[in-house]
Protein backbone atom coordinates (compact mmCIF):
# COMPACT_ATOMS: atom_id res chain seq x y z
CA UNK A 1 0.00 0.00 0.00
CA UNK A 2 2.81 2.82 1.25
CA UNK A 3 4.79 1.50 -2.07
CA UNK A 4 1.76 2.33 -4.16
CA UNK A 5 1.15 5.79 -2.69
CA UNK A 6 4.95 6.61 -2.98
CA UNK A 7 4.57 5.60 -6.81
CA UNK A 8 1.46 8.00 -7.50
CA UNK A 9 3.51 11.00 -5.36
CA UNK A 10 5.96 10.06 -7.63
CA UNK A 11 3.95 9.88 -10.94
CA UNK A 12 1.01 12.60 -9.80
CA UNK A 13 2.31 15.82 -11.25
CA UNK A 14 0.79 16.70 -14.64
CA UNK A 15 -3.01 16.12 -13.90
CA UNK A 16 -2.70 17.86 -10.72
CA UNK A 17 -1.05 20.96 -12.13
CA UNK A 18 -3.20 20.88 -15.46
CA UNK A 19 -6.81 21.01 -13.18
CA UNK A 20 -5.16 23.67 -10.74
CA UNK A 21 -3.17 25.44 -13.37
CA UNK A 22 -7.09 25.85 -15.15
CA UNK A 23 -8.39 27.46 -11.90
CA UNK A 24 -6.42 30.39 -13.09
CA UNK A 25 -6.96 34.09 -13.08
CA UNK A 26 -10.01 34.74 -15.23
CA UNK A 27 -11.59 31.31 -13.93
CA UNK A 28 -11.37 32.83 -9.92
CA UNK A 29 -12.98 35.72 -11.47
CA UNK A 30 -15.83 33.76 -13.23
CA UNK A 31 -16.45 31.42 -10.27
CA UNK A 32 -16.80 35.04 -8.15
CA UNK A 33 -19.02 36.88 -10.68
CA UNK A 34 -21.00 33.42 -10.38
CA UNK A 35 -21.28 33.65 -6.45
CA UNK A 36 -21.61 37.14 -6.53
CA UNK A 37 -24.41 37.28 -9.63
CA UNK A 38 -26.10 34.04 -8.64
CA UNK A 39 -25.67 32.84 -5.35
CA UNK A 40 -25.95 29.07 -4.58
CA UNK A 41 -28.31 27.10 -6.78
CA UNK A 42 -28.10 26.30 -10.46
CA UNK A 43 -24.34 27.25 -10.81
CA UNK A 44 -22.63 25.02 -7.84
CA UNK A 45 -23.95 21.82 -9.71
CA UNK A 46 -23.07 23.06 -12.83
CA UNK A 47 -19.14 24.06 -12.24
CA UNK A 48 -18.98 20.51 -10.88
CA UNK A 49 -20.44 19.21 -14.00
CA UNK A 50 -18.23 21.54 -15.86
CA UNK A 51 -15.17 19.35 -14.04
CA UNK A 52 -16.54 15.78 -14.88
CA UNK A 53 -16.05 17.14 -18.32
CA UNK A 54 -12.61 18.01 -17.97
CA UNK A 55 -11.57 14.98 -16.75
CA UNK A 56 -13.50 13.21 -19.55
CA UNK A 57 -11.25 15.05 -21.98
CA UNK A 58 -8.43 14.83 -20.07
CA UNK A 59 -7.75 11.46 -19.31
CA UNK A 60 -7.55 10.90 -23.02
CA UNK A 61 -3.93 13.15 -23.21
CA UNK A 62 -2.98 11.01 -20.65
CA UNK A 63 -3.38 7.22 -22.86
CA UNK A 64 -2.40 9.52 -25.46
CA UNK A 65 0.92 10.84 -24.20
CA UNK A 66 1.79 7.18 -23.06
CA UNK A 67 0.81 5.38 -25.73
CA UNK A 68 2.66 7.69 -28.60
CA UNK A 69 5.25 9.53 -26.60
CA UNK A 70 4.54 12.57 -28.22
CA UNK A 71 2.89 16.32 -27.59
CA UNK A 72 -0.48 16.98 -29.20
CA UNK A 73 0.68 19.28 -31.76
CA UNK A 74 3.70 16.70 -32.98
CA UNK A 75 1.23 14.74 -33.07
CA UNK A 76 -1.23 16.33 -34.78
CA UNK A 77 1.25 17.84 -37.40
CA UNK A 78 2.59 14.15 -38.13
CA UNK A 79 -0.66 12.59 -38.42
CA UNK A 80 -2.60 14.44 -40.15
CA UNK A 81 -0.08 16.75 -42.00
CA UNK A 82 0.86 20.39 -41.46
CA UNK A 83 -2.65 21.72 -42.82
CA UNK A 84 -4.64 20.74 -39.91
CA UNK A 85 -1.75 21.23 -37.74
CA UNK A 86 -1.21 25.09 -38.31
CA UNK A 87 -4.84 25.15 -38.09
CA UNK A 88 -5.31 23.45 -34.23
CA UNK A 89 -1.25 25.60 -33.32
CA UNK A 90 -3.11 29.01 -34.73
CA UNK A 91 -5.81 28.33 -32.13
CA UNK A 92 -3.48 27.22 -29.22
CA UNK A 93 -0.97 30.50 -30.12
CA UNK A 94 -3.76 32.81 -29.97
CA UNK A 95 -5.75 31.40 -26.77
CA UNK A 96 -3.07 30.93 -25.19
CA UNK A 97 -1.84 34.68 -25.14
CA UNK A 98 -4.81 35.78 -24.55
CA UNK A 99 -5.78 33.78 -21.54
CA UNK A 100 -1.78 34.91 -20.54
CA UNK A 101 -3.08 38.10 -20.84
CA UNK A 102 -5.62 37.54 -18.78
CA UNK A 103 -3.58 35.87 -15.91
CA UNK A 104 -1.42 38.66 -15.69
CA UNK A 105 -4.75 40.81 -14.67
CA UNK A 106 -5.32 38.48 -11.81
CA UNK A 107 -1.40 38.97 -10.76
CA UNK A 108 -2.14 42.83 -11.18
CA UNK A 109 -5.14 43.11 -9.43
CA UNK A 110 -4.55 40.76 -6.40
CA UNK A 111 -1.52 42.76 -5.67
CA UNK A 112 -3.27 45.92 -6.03
CA UNK A 113 -5.08 45.16 -2.87
CA UNK A 114 -2.24 45.20 -1.12
CA UNK A 115 -1.37 48.65 -2.52
CA UNK A 116 1.76 46.85 -5.18
CA UNK A 117 1.62 49.10 -8.51
CA UNK A 118 0.82 47.58 -11.53
CA UNK A 119 3.83 47.62 -13.14
CA UNK A 120 5.87 46.53 -9.98
CA UNK A 121 3.61 43.75 -9.80
CA UNK A 122 3.90 41.81 -13.50
CA UNK A 123 7.98 43.09 -13.15
CA UNK A 124 7.17 40.30 -10.04
CA UNK A 125 5.53 38.31 -11.62
CA UNK A 126 8.08 37.42 -14.74
CA UNK A 127 10.92 37.22 -12.12
CA UNK A 128 9.04 34.34 -10.46
CA UNK A 129 8.61 32.86 -13.70
CA UNK A 130 12.23 32.49 -14.98
CA UNK A 131 13.02 31.48 -11.35
CA UNK A 132 10.55 28.80 -11.72
CA UNK A 133 12.29 27.53 -14.87
CA UNK A 134 15.78 28.18 -14.30
CA UNK A 135 15.78 24.99 -12.38
CA UNK A 136 16.40 23.54 -15.67
CA UNK A 137 14.90 19.80 -14.01
CA UNK A 138 11.48 19.27 -15.22
CA UNK A 139 11.15 17.19 -11.69
CA UNK A 140 11.81 20.17 -9.73
CA UNK A 141 10.31 22.56 -11.53
CA UNK A 142 7.21 20.02 -11.29
CA UNK A 143 7.52 20.52 -7.26
CA UNK A 144 8.14 23.98 -7.13
CA UNK A 145 4.93 24.87 -9.07
CA UNK A 146 2.70 21.66 -7.22
CA UNK A 147 3.45 23.33 -4.08
CA UNK A 148 2.48 26.84 -5.30
CA UNK A 149 -0.72 25.48 -7.32
CA UNK A 150 -1.66 23.96 -4.11
CA UNK A 151 -2.39 27.54 -2.55
CA UNK A 152 -5.15 27.38 -4.41
CA UNK A 153 -6.74 25.75 -1.98
CA UNK A 154 -6.79 28.90 0.22
CA UNK A 155 -10.64 29.95 -0.97
CA UNK A 156 -11.70 27.05 0.91
CA UNK A 157 -11.08 28.41 4.22
CA UNK A 158 -11.89 32.09 2.95
CA UNK A 159 -15.35 29.90 1.98
CA UNK A 160 -15.85 28.69 5.47
CA UNK A 161 -15.05 32.63 7.15
CA UNK A 162 -18.20 33.45 5.10
CA UNK A 163 -20.31 30.91 7.22
CA UNK A 164 -21.96 29.10 4.05
CA UNK A 165 -25.89 28.00 4.13
CA UNK A 166 -24.91 23.90 4.36
CA UNK A 167 -28.02 23.16 3.87
CA UNK A 168 -29.21 25.36 0.29
CA UNK A 169 -25.60 23.88 -0.88
CA UNK A 170 -26.65 20.51 -0.44
CA UNK A 171 -30.17 21.19 -1.69
CA UNK A 172 -28.64 22.96 -5.07
CA UNK A 173 -26.68 19.98 -5.85
CA UNK A 174 -30.25 17.68 -5.50
CA UNK A 175 -32.39 20.65 -7.71
CA UNK A 176 -29.85 22.51 -9.74
CA UNK A 177 -32.54 25.64 -8.40
CA UNK A 178 -32.34 28.18 -8.12
CA UNK A 179 -31.69 30.02 -11.64
CA UNK A 180 -32.22 34.09 -10.70
CA UNK A 181 -33.78 35.89 -13.39
CA UNK A 182 -34.40 32.88 -15.65
CA UNK A 183 -31.84 32.00 -18.67
CA UNK A 184 -31.11 35.21 -20.15
CA UNK A 185 -27.72 36.31 -21.77
CA UNK A 186 -26.39 37.51 -18.62
CA UNK A 187 -26.75 33.60 -17.91
CA UNK A 188 -25.39 32.19 -20.81
CA UNK A 189 -22.06 34.87 -20.34
CA UNK A 190 -21.40 32.88 -17.22
CA UNK A 191 -22.10 29.70 -18.13
CA UNK A 192 -19.42 29.85 -21.09
CA UNK A 193 -17.44 31.77 -18.62
CA UNK A 194 -17.57 29.26 -15.98
CA UNK A 195 -17.17 26.53 -18.78
CA UNK A 196 -14.26 27.72 -20.38
CA UNK A 197 -13.00 28.39 -16.91
CA UNK A 198 -12.81 24.48 -16.69
CA UNK A 199 -12.05 23.25 -20.40
CA UNK A 200 -9.93 24.86 -22.69
CA UNK A 201 -7.48 24.12 -25.38
CA UNK A 202 -4.09 25.09 -23.53
CA UNK A 203 -4.73 22.23 -21.07
CA UNK A 204 -4.82 19.26 -23.58
CA UNK A 205 -1.79 20.41 -24.97
CA UNK A 206 0.04 21.13 -21.92
CA UNK A 207 -1.48 17.54 -20.21
CA UNK A 208 0.32 15.37 -23.04
CA UNK A 209 3.39 17.43 -23.58
CA UNK A 210 3.95 17.29 -19.65
CA UNK A 211 2.81 13.53 -19.58
CA UNK A 212 5.67 12.91 -22.19
CA UNK A 213 8.61 14.87 -20.57
CA UNK A 214 7.67 13.24 -17.50
CA UNK A 215 7.87 9.76 -18.99
CA UNK A 216 4.63 7.87 -18.59
CA UNK A 217 4.29 4.41 -20.39
CA UNK A 218 1.55 2.31 -20.99
CA UNK A 219 1.96 0.71 -17.64
CA UNK A 220 1.00 4.21 -15.77
CA UNK A 221 -2.17 4.69 -17.51
CA UNK A 222 -3.74 4.22 -14.18
CA UNK A 223 -1.86 6.69 -12.50
CA UNK A 224 -2.02 9.73 -14.56
CA UNK A 225 -6.10 9.31 -14.48
CA UNK A 226 -5.75 9.01 -10.60
CA UNK A 227 -3.70 11.82 -11.12
CA UNK A 228 -6.33 13.97 -13.21
CA UNK A 229 -9.42 13.12 -11.21
CA UNK A 230 -7.42 14.19 -7.84
CA UNK A 231 -6.53 17.51 -9.60
CA UNK A 232 -10.17 17.80 -10.48
CA UNK A 233 -11.50 16.67 -7.04
CA UNK A 234 -9.14 19.60 -5.30
CA UNK A 235 -10.07 22.45 -8.59
CA UNK A 236 -13.37 21.45 -7.92
CA UNK A 237 -13.76 21.87 -4.34
CA UNK A 238 -11.93 25.33 -4.51
CA UNK A 239 -13.84 26.53 -7.35
CA UNK A 240 -16.84 25.74 -5.60
CA UNK A 241 -15.78 27.63 -2.12
CA UNK A 242 -15.20 30.59 -4.42
CA UNK A 243 -18.75 30.56 -5.04
CA UNK A 244 -19.64 29.86 -1.80
CA UNK A 245 -17.02 32.98 -0.69
CA UNK A 246 -18.76 35.34 -3.29
CA UNK A 247 -22.51 34.57 -2.44
CA UNK A 248 -22.62 37.21 0.51
CA UNK A 249 -22.60 39.82 -1.97
CA UNK A 250 -25.36 38.61 -4.11
CA UNK A 251 -27.84 38.06 -0.72
CA UNK A 252 -26.67 40.98 0.57
CA UNK A 253 -27.44 42.46 -3.00
CA UNK A 254 -24.17 44.11 -3.57
CA UNK A 255 -23.68 44.51 -7.51
CA UNK A 256 -21.34 42.95 -8.71
CA UNK A 257 -21.55 44.19 -12.69
CA UNK A 258 -17.87 45.28 -12.68
CA UNK A 259 -15.98 44.06 -9.77
CA UNK A 260 -12.11 42.97 -10.90
CA UNK A 261 -10.68 40.09 -9.01
CA UNK A 262 -9.45 42.71 -5.86
CA UNK A 263 -12.56 44.48 -5.77
CA UNK A 264 -14.17 41.28 -4.88
CA UNK A 265 -11.77 41.34 -1.68
CA UNK A 266 -12.46 44.83 -1.43
CA UNK A 267 -16.20 44.11 -0.99
CA UNK A 268 -15.91 40.85 1.08
CA UNK A 269 -13.92 42.72 3.30
CA UNK A 270 -16.56 44.06 5.54
CA UNK A 271 -17.89 40.66 5.73
CA UNK A 272 -15.34 38.53 6.47
CA UNK A 273 -12.22 41.22 8.02
CA UNK A 274 -8.79 42.15 6.75
CA UNK A 275 -7.14 38.41 7.01
CA UNK A 276 -10.47 37.11 5.14
CA UNK A 277 -10.16 39.84 1.96
CA UNK A 278 -6.31 39.30 1.89
CA UNK A 279 -6.02 35.76 1.54
CA UNK A 280 -8.85 35.97 -1.62
CA UNK A 281 -6.36 38.39 -2.67
CA UNK A 282 -3.13 36.27 -2.29
CA UNK A 283 -5.31 33.56 -3.70
CA UNK A 284 -6.34 35.36 -7.05
CA UNK A 285 -2.29 36.32 -7.40
CA UNK A 286 -1.51 32.53 -6.92
CA UNK A 287 -4.11 31.12 -9.71
CA UNK A 288 -2.87 33.98 -12.51
CA UNK A 289 0.69 32.83 -11.36
CA UNK A 290 0.68 29.10 -11.58
CA UNK A 291 -1.79 29.72 -14.50
CA UNK A 292 1.33 31.99 -16.24
CA UNK A 293 4.12 29.22 -15.53
CA UNK A 294 1.91 26.63 -17.10
CA UNK A 295 0.50 28.14 -20.22
CA UNK A 296 3.75 30.04 -21.64
CA UNK A 297 5.04 26.05 -21.10
CA UNK A 298 1.90 25.03 -23.08
CA UNK A 299 2.80 27.58 -25.66
CA UNK A 300 6.52 26.83 -26.21
CA UNK A 301 5.94 22.76 -25.87
CA UNK A 302 3.87 23.81 -29.11
CA UNK A 303 6.26 25.43 -30.84
CA UNK A 304 8.98 23.17 -29.96
CA UNK A 305 7.39 20.30 -30.93
CA UNK A 306 6.18 21.97 -34.48
CA UNK A 307 9.89 24.04 -35.28
CA UNK A 308 11.33 20.47 -34.33
CA UNK A 309 13.26 22.22 -31.94
CA UNK A 310 14.59 20.64 -28.74
CA UNK A 311 11.27 21.18 -26.08
CA UNK A 312 12.29 19.99 -22.77
CA UNK A 313 12.50 21.83 -18.93
CA UNK A 314 14.71 19.47 -18.10
CA UNK A 315 16.92 21.57 -21.06
CA UNK A 316 19.60 24.04 -20.01
CA UNK A 317 19.36 27.36 -21.45
CA UNK A 318 21.84 26.75 -23.87
CA UNK A 319 20.24 23.45 -25.46
CA UNK A 320 16.82 25.08 -25.40
CA UNK A 321 17.06 28.42 -26.42
CA UNK A 322 14.22 28.98 -29.12
CA UNK A 323 11.80 26.57 -26.53
CA UNK A 324 12.82 29.60 -23.56
CA UNK A 325 12.32 32.71 -25.69
CA UNK A 326 9.02 31.70 -26.86
CA UNK A 327 7.99 30.68 -23.29
CA UNK A 328 9.21 34.42 -22.36
CA UNK A 329 8.28 36.39 -24.84
CA UNK A 330 4.86 35.60 -24.83
CA UNK A 331 4.83 36.39 -20.96
CA UNK A 332 6.58 39.20 -21.53
CA UNK A 333 4.51 40.85 -24.17
CA UNK A 334 0.84 39.68 -22.25
CA UNK A 335 2.47 41.81 -18.92
CA UNK A 336 3.49 44.66 -21.29
CA UNK A 337 -0.03 44.89 -22.31
CA UNK A 338 -1.71 44.57 -19.01
CA UNK A 339 0.01 47.69 -18.53
CA UNK A 340 -1.99 49.56 -21.38
CA UNK A 341 -3.59 52.39 -19.34
CA UNK A 342 -7.60 52.52 -19.97
CA UNK A 343 -7.62 48.74 -21.55
CA UNK A 344 -11.02 46.97 -19.80
CA UNK A 345 -9.69 44.42 -17.60
CA UNK A 346 -12.98 42.66 -16.37
CA UNK A 347 -14.47 42.56 -20.13
CA UNK A 348 -11.39 41.25 -21.64
CA UNK A 349 -11.20 38.56 -19.05
CA UNK A 350 -14.68 36.96 -19.25
CA UNK A 351 -14.46 37.53 -23.23
CA UNK A 352 -11.00 35.53 -22.76
CA UNK A 353 -12.91 32.61 -21.29
CA UNK A 354 -15.92 32.35 -23.87
CA UNK A 355 -13.23 32.53 -26.62
CA UNK A 356 -11.60 29.72 -24.78
CA UNK A 357 -15.11 27.59 -25.21
CA UNK A 358 -15.77 28.10 -28.62
CA UNK A 359 -12.35 26.99 -29.45
CA UNK A 360 -12.58 23.97 -27.83
CA UNK A 361 -14.96 21.62 -30.20
CA UNK A 362 -12.35 21.94 -33.14
CA UNK A 363 -9.28 21.02 -30.63
CA UNK A 364 -11.52 17.94 -29.37
CA UNK A 365 -12.38 16.57 -32.40
CA UNK A 366 -8.27 16.25 -33.19
CA UNK A 367 -8.40 14.55 -29.71
CA UNK A 368 -11.12 12.47 -30.42
CA UNK A 369 -9.74 11.25 -33.91
CA UNK A 370 -6.62 10.60 -32.47
CA UNK A 371 -7.29 8.62 -29.00
CA UNK A 372 -9.56 6.25 -31.70
CA UNK A 373 -7.20 5.46 -33.88
CA UNK A 374 -6.33 1.76 -33.54
CA UNK A 375 -2.55 1.93 -35.64
CA UNK A 376 -1.38 4.58 -33.00
CA UNK A 377 -3.53 3.63 -29.17
CA UNK A 378 -3.58 -0.45 -30.10
CA UNK A 379 -5.30 -1.35 -27.18
CA UNK A 380 -5.03 2.13 -25.42
CA UNK A 381 -7.73 2.88 -27.85
CA UNK A 382 -11.06 4.62 -26.00
CA UNK A 383 -13.46 2.31 -25.42
CA UNK A 384 -17.27 3.46 -26.20
CA UNK A 385 -18.24 4.70 -23.16
CA UNK A 386 -15.46 6.91 -23.14
CA UNK A 387 -16.26 7.80 -26.65
CA UNK A 388 -19.80 8.54 -25.85
CA UNK A 389 -19.12 10.71 -22.59
CA UNK A 390 -16.36 12.57 -25.82
CA UNK A 391 -19.07 13.42 -27.94
CA UNK A 392 -21.56 14.99 -25.56
CA UNK A 393 -19.10 16.97 -24.22
CA UNK A 394 -18.24 18.52 -27.70
CA UNK A 395 -22.14 18.58 -28.29
CA UNK A 396 -22.58 20.50 -25.14
CA UNK A 397 -19.78 22.99 -25.71
CA UNK A 398 -21.20 23.60 -29.18
CA UNK A 399 -24.61 23.62 -28.02
CA UNK A 400 -23.39 26.36 -25.26
CA UNK A 401 -21.49 28.49 -28.02
CA UNK A 402 -24.40 28.27 -30.28
CA UNK A 403 -26.88 29.93 -27.99
CA UNK A 404 -24.18 32.21 -26.81
CA UNK A 405 -24.33 33.75 -29.86
CA UNK A 406 -28.03 33.49 -30.77
CA UNK A 407 -28.05 35.91 -27.68
CA UNK A 408 -25.38 38.32 -28.72
CA UNK A 409 -27.28 38.19 -32.70
CA UNK A 410 -31.02 38.08 -30.91
CA UNK A 411 -30.71 39.72 -27.21
CA UNK A 412 -34.57 39.33 -26.74
CA UNK A 413 -34.34 35.69 -27.78
CA UNK A 414 -34.74 34.51 -24.32
CA UNK A 415 -37.52 36.86 -23.26
CA UNK A 416 -40.50 34.22 -24.19
CA UNK A 417 -38.86 31.54 -22.33
CA UNK A 418 -39.18 33.77 -19.02
CA UNK A 419 -35.67 35.64 -19.20
CA UNK A 420 -34.36 38.82 -19.70
CA UNK B 1 49.59 12.29 -27.45
CA UNK B 2 45.13 11.40 -26.96
CA UNK B 3 43.39 10.53 -29.97
CA UNK B 4 40.75 13.54 -30.38
CA UNK B 5 37.28 11.72 -30.01
CA UNK B 6 35.69 11.39 -33.72
CA UNK B 7 32.53 13.91 -33.70
CA UNK B 8 30.25 10.97 -34.75
CA UNK B 9 30.54 7.21 -33.92
CA UNK B 10 29.16 4.60 -36.57
CA UNK B 11 27.06 1.62 -34.59
CA UNK B 12 26.76 -1.13 -35.72
CA UNK B 13 22.96 -2.60 -34.99
CA UNK B 14 23.85 -4.70 -31.84
CA UNK B 15 26.12 -1.62 -30.48
CA UNK B 16 22.81 0.27 -31.77
CA UNK B 17 20.39 -2.17 -29.90
CA UNK B 18 22.32 -1.81 -26.88
CA UNK B 19 22.14 1.70 -26.75
CA UNK B 20 18.49 2.51 -26.82
CA UNK B 21 18.21 -0.63 -24.08
CA UNK B 22 20.20 1.49 -21.67
CA UNK B 23 18.42 4.77 -23.17
CA UNK B 24 15.35 3.11 -23.21
CA UNK B 25 14.07 3.15 -19.59
CA UNK B 26 14.53 6.65 -18.83
CA UNK B 27 14.21 8.49 -22.50
CA UNK B 28 11.95 6.32 -23.93
CA UNK B 29 14.17 6.85 -26.98
CA UNK B 30 13.17 4.07 -29.69
CA UNK B 31 9.35 4.56 -28.94
CA UNK B 32 9.99 8.10 -29.39
CA UNK B 33 12.32 7.78 -32.50
CA UNK B 34 9.43 5.39 -34.30
CA UNK B 35 7.62 7.47 -37.04
CA UNK B 36 3.97 7.86 -36.91
CA UNK B 37 2.63 7.68 -40.32
CA UNK B 38 0.60 10.07 -42.13
CA UNK B 39 -3.58 9.11 -42.25
CA UNK B 40 -5.58 10.99 -44.72
CA UNK B 41 -8.77 12.40 -43.44
CA UNK B 42 -12.00 10.76 -44.52
CA UNK B 43 -14.90 12.39 -46.03
CA UNK B 44 -16.99 12.58 -42.69
CA UNK B 45 -14.02 13.69 -40.67
CA UNK B 46 -13.01 16.41 -42.99
CA UNK B 47 -16.97 17.66 -42.93
CA UNK B 48 -16.81 17.74 -39.42
CA UNK B 49 -13.45 19.20 -38.98
CA UNK B 50 -14.31 22.33 -41.85
CA UNK B 51 -17.82 22.80 -40.24
CA UNK B 52 -16.28 23.22 -36.81
CA UNK B 53 -13.57 25.91 -38.48
CA UNK B 54 -17.05 27.77 -40.09
CA UNK B 55 -18.17 27.74 -36.31
CA UNK B 56 -15.19 29.13 -34.92
CA UNK B 57 -14.94 31.93 -37.70
CA UNK B 58 -18.27 32.79 -37.09
CA UNK B 59 -18.51 32.37 -33.19
CA UNK B 60 -15.30 34.78 -33.17
CA UNK B 61 -17.01 37.60 -35.12
CA UNK B 62 -19.93 37.22 -32.47
CA UNK B 63 -17.69 37.99 -29.80
CA UNK B 64 -15.87 40.77 -31.91
CA UNK B 65 -19.43 41.94 -31.95
CA UNK B 66 -20.39 41.59 -28.56
CA UNK B 67 -17.09 43.69 -27.33
CA UNK B 68 -17.83 46.12 -29.87
CA UNK B 69 -21.26 46.30 -28.25
CA UNK B 70 -19.88 46.18 -24.60
CA UNK B 71 -17.26 48.73 -24.84
CA UNK B 72 -19.26 51.13 -26.23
Amino acid sequence: MLSRLRLLWLLAGPGVLVMLGENDGPSMLSYAATGAKFGIGFFLPFIVLTFIMAVVVQEMTVRLAAATHRGHAELIFERFGPFWGWFAMIDLGIGNFLTLITEFIAIRAGLGFFGVPPAASVAAALVLLYTALMTHRYWTWERITLAIAACNLVFIPVALMTHPDWHAAGRAFGVWKPLPGGLSKDVLLIVLADIGATVTPWMLFFQQSATVDKGLTRRDIGFGHLDTVAGALLAAATAVATVLATTPLFLHHMSAENYQAAEFAQALQPLIGRLGASLFALGMVEAGMVACVTISISSAYAFGEVAERPHSLNLPLSEGKAFYAVLFLCAALAAAIVLIPGLPLVYVVLLVNVIAVLAMPPALIFLFLLVNDKELMGSSASPRWANALAAAVVVLLTGAGILFGCSVIAPNLFAAWGGN
Amino acid sequence: MMKKPEACVAMDASEESLVLAALEPDQLAAAKKQHVPRRQLKGAELAVLWALRLYLLFMAAVVLYQAWIGTH
